[in-house]
């Protein structure tokens, strides 16, 4: 996983993508117990377009001249199957904007914070999601003030009460 | 199922075990949880090939065969 990190750092270097942050089941992993997932959830902020799209084309081309394939939704770089995720809205925009700085056995790399990722889970609003939000409040150490101003910044504060009863 | 304080002592002891071992394995550094991580995949993915779906384990740069 280090090469992979590399590349997507390289990738980042020479302006491919802005900024990218582990999320999903590894981002969660940084925090809580080792969770079984077979992909690993980048979010990217991409450049844009000079006609202010944003598009993954750009990032699935620089992937495919490096030599790295496309497996369904992921492209497998360095033996590890990597999904991108666009920042698509406020929030996703700001958990890569204030993602944590850290390194994976050398290789510097960003993780997205715990608070933005339960937030994410809160808006993903699917049955795992539920589960993922219960064992970062078991295991996780969440700061809690921030947890209230991200959810309270997106809307999420009706529906972190109704999964935390 | 019964509630905690309705357990016999040794179930609830177990279960008690089985937290603190959750929150040990919360708190390795993040390449050992990566390296787990890799293990869980090891272990589930023949019952995933089996229903149907592929997956791949992954491939740590770091790992001795």
């Amino acid at each position: 996983m280090k090469r992979t990190l590399q590349v997507l750092n390289e990738l980042e270097r020479g302006g491919v993508i802005e900024r990218y942050a582990i999320g999903g089941a590894m981002g969660a992993t940084f925090y809580v117990e080792p969770l079984l997932t077979f992909d690993l959830d980048v979010f990217v902020v991409l450049p844009q377009s000079a006609a202010g799209l944003l598009s993954l084309a750009p990032l699935y081309e620089a992937l495919r001249a490096r030599g790295y394939i496309e497996e369904g939704e992921c492209v497998l770089i360095e033996g590890v199957p990597v999904q991108f995720l666009p920042a698509y809205n406020a929030l996703l925009d700001e958990a890569l904007r204030e993602a944590r700085e850290t390194s994976y056995e050398d290789a510097p790399t960003r993780v997205v914070r715990a608070e933005h990722l339960i937030a994410i889970c809160l808006q993903t609003g699917r049955d795992k999601d539920r589960e993922r939000v219960r064992i970062f409040r078991e295991q996780a150490e969440l700061d809690m003030n921030f947890l209230a101003g991200v959810l309270q910044r997106h809307g999420l504060e009706g529906k972190w009460k109704q999964w935390t009863p | 199922m019964e509630a905690m304080d309705t357990l016999k002592p040794e179930i609830a002891r177990l279960f008690v075990a089985k937290e603190a071992r959750r929150h040990r394995l919360a708190a390795l550094p993040f390449p050992e949880k990566v390296r787990a991580v890799v293990r869980l995949q090891e272990m589930a993915a023949p019952v995933m090939r089996a229903r149907g779906r592929r997956v791949r384990v992954w491939k740590l740069d770091d790992r001795v065969a």
